[in-house]
């Protein structure tokens, strides 16, 4: 009886996700772990098709892998699981994670939900998990975060996005892409339900080596707390607020200005409520997407070389001609056929930075940029990093960086909105890949650092924007959303952009905190 | 040094050694390690057979004892250490990478001393990394199979400067690491077996003049085939430096060494050498040593065998007890079997129970009791020295026995053998009263408290018995009194005590 009931929903979700394509398997089981006492009794959960699940295969959107199934569920999936929660399909995504746009994807491209005959591209990788919640399909969505990968479909499709600390959710059963940078987060259509869910799979795991101990959560939970005391309430008096100068590249200040106007009218509304807005520079900033490039492909090329058809995924046989005394001769034809055109791509690049001759000058160099990133982050914020932090924090808090340093960063999550289809799916040579690459600009920071960030949707502004009445800017929103076509050149200033908020790392809670005011300020 | 050139050549040769450290799990799987009998593919899970989503998780069992070999050839351990990836496709490594210590090992700048050799061998590195499943590739069939039993085992590879001159020193080297890790419980050390590798490498250059080019022999299982390897190295390269005419060179290259013919043979020169793209492993992190947890390590070391033969001869040979008695016990030592992670066994071991035995007790006569007759005992019994069959305490009691005279040395073998046969939890006396063993001097002692009447009348009897011998006796032929004696114990079923007997023998004669 239950079964057929969940088994009726699962269609009725294949039947409404069919605009989207957000799911790529759908759950026909029950959940019956928890007797409808956990936390997320009420949720339904979708989850990556990069995580494992025992129950559904694990395709990671790619044809190596389009028959898998783990022989174990992720223990992010087991604690959703023990928590209540109804895990209802795995998502679309990006092969192996592996991309922007969510168009390199074995089961195609997804369709944001925003609007869907403009057919946009919901941003990736994790765009079905985004374009999931967006479309209301499920309750809430675990993603991967790489570079980005959470916080920009989420900013494309308008949910929030949230990519935790680095170390605080496990990756056991996530499969590896880079696995210094992969990290496991939460969309949702409000900020609740993510830090309702964050909250269920924040647990350390010893069957991840990086999983950080307890000791070091409480630390920096301890400062995230200290933090929030000191302005929480209706006023926003204490807290301070960063804007990284380099955070505004030409790429927004030139095409995207209804972007700029929305971030100017949200800092107005956050200094009127009492919060300092302080100019800050992360100097490095620059350098950061290189690096990120390197780094991420070479750990990739390390991280997919087990896929060489044996012990199981996809196998292509080698010609009879073939030379079978080498063993890469015997993999090469269902890595070739297996993986698509952008991983092989990475994979290329990945295996190029690790060769010894390339290694000092790509991949050592890169580390040290991402060292660079990581300092530039503990020079402007207030509270120190617990896991670098050579200074005790007495210490610290005698230098008084308190005075001078910001508790979070506030940025535009992207350097535009979601594009269309049409024209990133252009597969000819006239098309520029490396903007798909350069959409990351604003989101590999915080993943080189490891530190949290949550993309929350902003108000659409206007140019007229930078009054911060509230009369003003509520009426332009209501006439950008009654009156002005969305189908053509201009609309794109209708299309949802996130904000990103970033703090310290171990400090969660209070990027939490500060997006539900930011949420608040945008809903009203 | 120069006595060690060959035709005028110096040989410089360099050891790294692959050991299989003796853990009951691998080194990032849970997974149990296996032994040679275990059916194919049937200890790996899912880590090992390098699924998705899982990810490595480091087994301190085998950090420990990797530990102890560090401190025993006297490394210095770094307490900071990392994993690296070695990346290069081939069927017998899943995961297309095996994780190792590359750009940081956890021990460094250690030595080796052994007296055989005369100088210390310096040790350059230990690092610690992961063994390879097996693959065997059958060209016929152009198939391989794949067995992952051993996928992930944790290896030591210990890496030697290029110390040896000659192929004796590096066999006398392969063989006390043997000695010296199996003692330490890191590993069986069994080159057979395949849980000791080696991969030498060999140059050859003038006195005074810079070294050679090396050439690498990989994967050599046995100390016979190591030298038989580096001879081999050693003439092959000698050829072709003394060839006539423009200077010849000798090329770098991978070799193996193949037993049917007795050579090495060319896999891959250094051109084709692959570029494995060792990258810091990410998971991993930093392996952080503290100076405690090493000092904890260094005081529950077992000792080394060579301070436990120095130890021994301390404090026997004064009561009589020789370097070759105490070599034959720990020799016995060397090759019991390895308890897993270093565990303390639950059993003792031959130099144990020596010591246990001999104390109290005069140490050369429990010596030589055990090496002549409890060893000779078990090995006409076709078995292995274990102190299981004979307690220390059921020893204890029959040594005492012959100690008190209540039985004779004969008897005591035959009881011996009796409880090696049919082993019983009675008091030794008991079963030598149950054998009717015990001395006729005592049971007389008992009856009579007077002269020895019994033994008496057999010796008598034993003057009439053998005329020829008692004449030679008292020719003065002292040797012949044995014989006689033979008759008495043979008279008396081993029950009379042989130094009585003499006694009253000639007692006997010179009336």
């Amino acid at each position: 009886m239950l079964r057929r009931f969940v088994s009726n929903a699962a269609d009725s979700l294949r039947e409404k996700d069919a605009p989207f394509n957000a799911f790529v398997s759908f759950e026909n089981s029950l959940n019956l772990t928890n007797n409808g006492k956990g936390p997320l009794n009420e949720y339904s959960i979708g989850i990556k098709d990069n995580i494992c699940t025992s129950g559904l295969p694990t395709t990671c959107a790619s044809a190596m892998l389009q028959d898998f199934r783990s022989p174990f569920d992720a223990t992010v999936v087991k604690l959703l699981k023990k928590a209540g929660a109804q895990i209802s399909g795995k998502t679309n995504c990006d092969e192996f994670g592996m991309g922007s746009l969510n168009i390199h994807s074995l089961h195609g491209p997804v369709i944001n939900p925003f609007r869907v005959d403009s057919r946009r591209a919901a941003g990736g990788s994790s765009g079905g998990s985004s374009a999931a919640v967006a479309a209301g399909l499920c309750d809430a969505a675990l993603g991967t975060d790489t570079g980005g990968s959470i916080r920009l479909p989420a900013s494309y499709c308008g949910v929030v996005g949230l990519k935790p600390s680095y170390g605080l959710v496990s990756r056991y059963g996530v499969v590896s892409y880079a696995d210094s940078l992969d990290t496991v987060g939460v969309l949702a259509q409000d900020v609740e339900r993510v830090e309702k869910v964050f909250e269920c799979i924040n647990k350390r795991d010893c069957n991840d080596p990086t999983s950080v101990d307890e000791r070091l959560r409480e630390k920096a939970n301890l400062l995230a707390t200290k933090s929030i005391q000191r302005w929480s309430g209706e006023s926003l008096k204490g807290l301070r607020i960063g804007i990284p100068q380099e955070y505004f590249p030409s790429e927004l200040t030139s095409s995207s200005y209804h972007i700029l106007a929305s971030i100017r009218h949200l800092l107005s509304q956050l200094r009127s409520l009492g919060a300092s807005i302080v100019p800050v520079s992360l100097p490095s900033t620059a350098y950061a997407l290189s690096a990120y490039y390197v780094i991420a492909s070479a750990e990739g090329s390390s991280c997919l070389s087990r896929y060489d058809g044996i012990q199981y995924g996809l196998r292509v046989p080698p010609s009879h001609e073939s030379n079978f005394t080498s063993t890469s001769r015997t993999y090469s034809p269902s890595r070739s056929q297996g993986f698509g055109r952008e991983v092989r791509k990475r994979i290329l690049l990945g295996t190029y930075a690790l060769s010894a001759d390339a290694f000092d000058n790509y991949f050592l160099q890169a580390q040290r940029v991402r060292k660079m990133v990581r300092d530039d982050f503990d020079d402007v914020f207030s509270i120190p990093n617990v896991l670098y932090s050579k200074l005790s924090f007495e210490e610290k808090d005698a230098n008084d960086h308190g005075e001078d340093g910001v508790d979070i960063l506030i940025h535009p999550s992207a350097i535009r909105t979601a594009p269309r289809l049409d024209d990133v799916l252009d597969v000819s040579c006239d098309r520029d890949t490396l903007q798909d690459y350069v959409q990351d600009v604003l989101t590999v920071p915080a993943s080189l650092s490891g530190l949290p960030a949550m993309s929350v949707p902003m108000q659409p502004g206007t140019a007229s924007s930078s009054s911060p009445s509230f009369a003003s800017s509520q009426s332009s929103d209501t006439d950008a959303g009654l009156n002005q076509p969305r189908d053509n050149q201009q609309s794109d200033e209708n299309w949802p952009i996130g904000v990103s908020i970033v703090g310290q790392w171990g400090t969660d809670e209070l990027v939490l905190k500060v997006g539900r005011v930011i949420e608040r300020l945008s809903r009203r | 040094m120069s006595r060690w050139l060959v035709d005028g050549w110096q040989v410089v040769i360099g050891i790294e050694t692959h050991v299989q450290i003796k853990s009951s799990q691998k080194l990032f799987s849970r997974a149990l390690t296996s032994a040679l009998n275990h059916p194919p593919n049937t200890r790996y899970n899912a880590f090992d057979a390098a699924f998705p989503g899982t990810l490595p998780r480091l087994n301190r069992k085998c950090l420990d004892l990797a530990l102890r070999a560090a401190l025993a050839l006297d490394c210095s351990v770094n307490q900071r250490s990392s994993f690296d990836r070695k990346h290069y496709f081939y069927s017998d490594q899943p995961a297309g990478y095996q994780i190792t210590q590359h750009y940081s090992p956890f021990a460094v700048n250690g030595r080796f001393t052994s007296a055989n050799i005369g100088f210390p061998i310096r040790i350059k590195q230990i690092q610690l990394e992961q063994d390879t499943a097996k693959s065997i590739t059958d060209t016929r069939t152009r198939t391989a199979l794949i067995d992952l039993n051993r996928a992930g085992t944790g290896l030591l590879e210990i890496v030697t400067e290029p110390d040896f001159r000659t192929s004796e020193q590096a066999a006398e080297y392969v063989r006390s690491l043997q000695e010296l890790l199996r003692a330490l419980g890191v590993s069986d050390g069994n080159m057979e077996a395949g849980s000791l590798r080696c991969d030498v490498n060999v140059s050859i250059n003038r006195p005074g003049e810079p070294p050679g080019t090396r050439c690498e022999v990989k994967n050599i299982n046995s100390v016979k085939f190591m030298v038989a390897a580096i001879e081999y190295e050693i003439r092959r390269q000698q050829s072709i430096l003394e060839t006539p005419g423009p200077t010849q060179r000798v090329s770098q290259e991978t070799r193996r060494f193949d037993p049917d013919s007795w050579r090495t043979i060319k896999m891959r020169s250094k051109e084709d050498a692959p570029d494995y793209r060792y990258m810091p492993d990410p998971n991993l992190g930093v392996l952080v040593l503290s100076e405690k947890h090493i000092e904890a390590v260094r005081r529950t070391m077992p000792p080394l065998p060579a301070s436990t033969r120095l130890r021994l001869l301390r404090t026997y040979s004064s009561s009589g007890v020789t370097e070759n008695n105490i070599d034959v016990l720990m020799n016995l030592d060397a090759v019991r079997d390895i308890t897993y992670d270093g565990a303390t066994d639950s059993t003792i071991g031959a130099v144990a129970y020596f010591e246990l035995c001999a104390e109290g007790r005069i140490p050369k006569s429990v010596m030589n009791w055990i090496i002549h007759n409890f060893l000779g005992q078990l090995s006409a019994l076709g078995k292995p020295f274990s102190s299981e069959y004979i307690t220390v305490a059921q020893m204890g009691q029959l040594l005492d026995l012959i100690i008190t005279k209540q039985m004779t040395r004969p008897s005591a073998k035959l009881l011996l053998k009796q409880m090696l046969v049919s082993p019983s939890d009675l008091a030794v006396k008991q079963l030598a009263e149950n054998m009717d063993l015990l001395s006729l001097a005592d049971e007389h002692s008992k009856r009579l408290s007077g002269d020895d009447d019994s033994l008496r009348d057999v010796c008598k009897r034993s003057i009439e018995a053998l005329p020829a011998e008692i004449a030679a006796i008292r020719a003065g032929k002292e040797k012949a009194i044995n014989k006689v004696i033979g008759w008495i114990m043979r008279q008396t079923k081993g029950k009379a005590d042989v130094d009585r007997a003499k006694d009253i023998l000639k007692e006997l004669l010179h009336q």
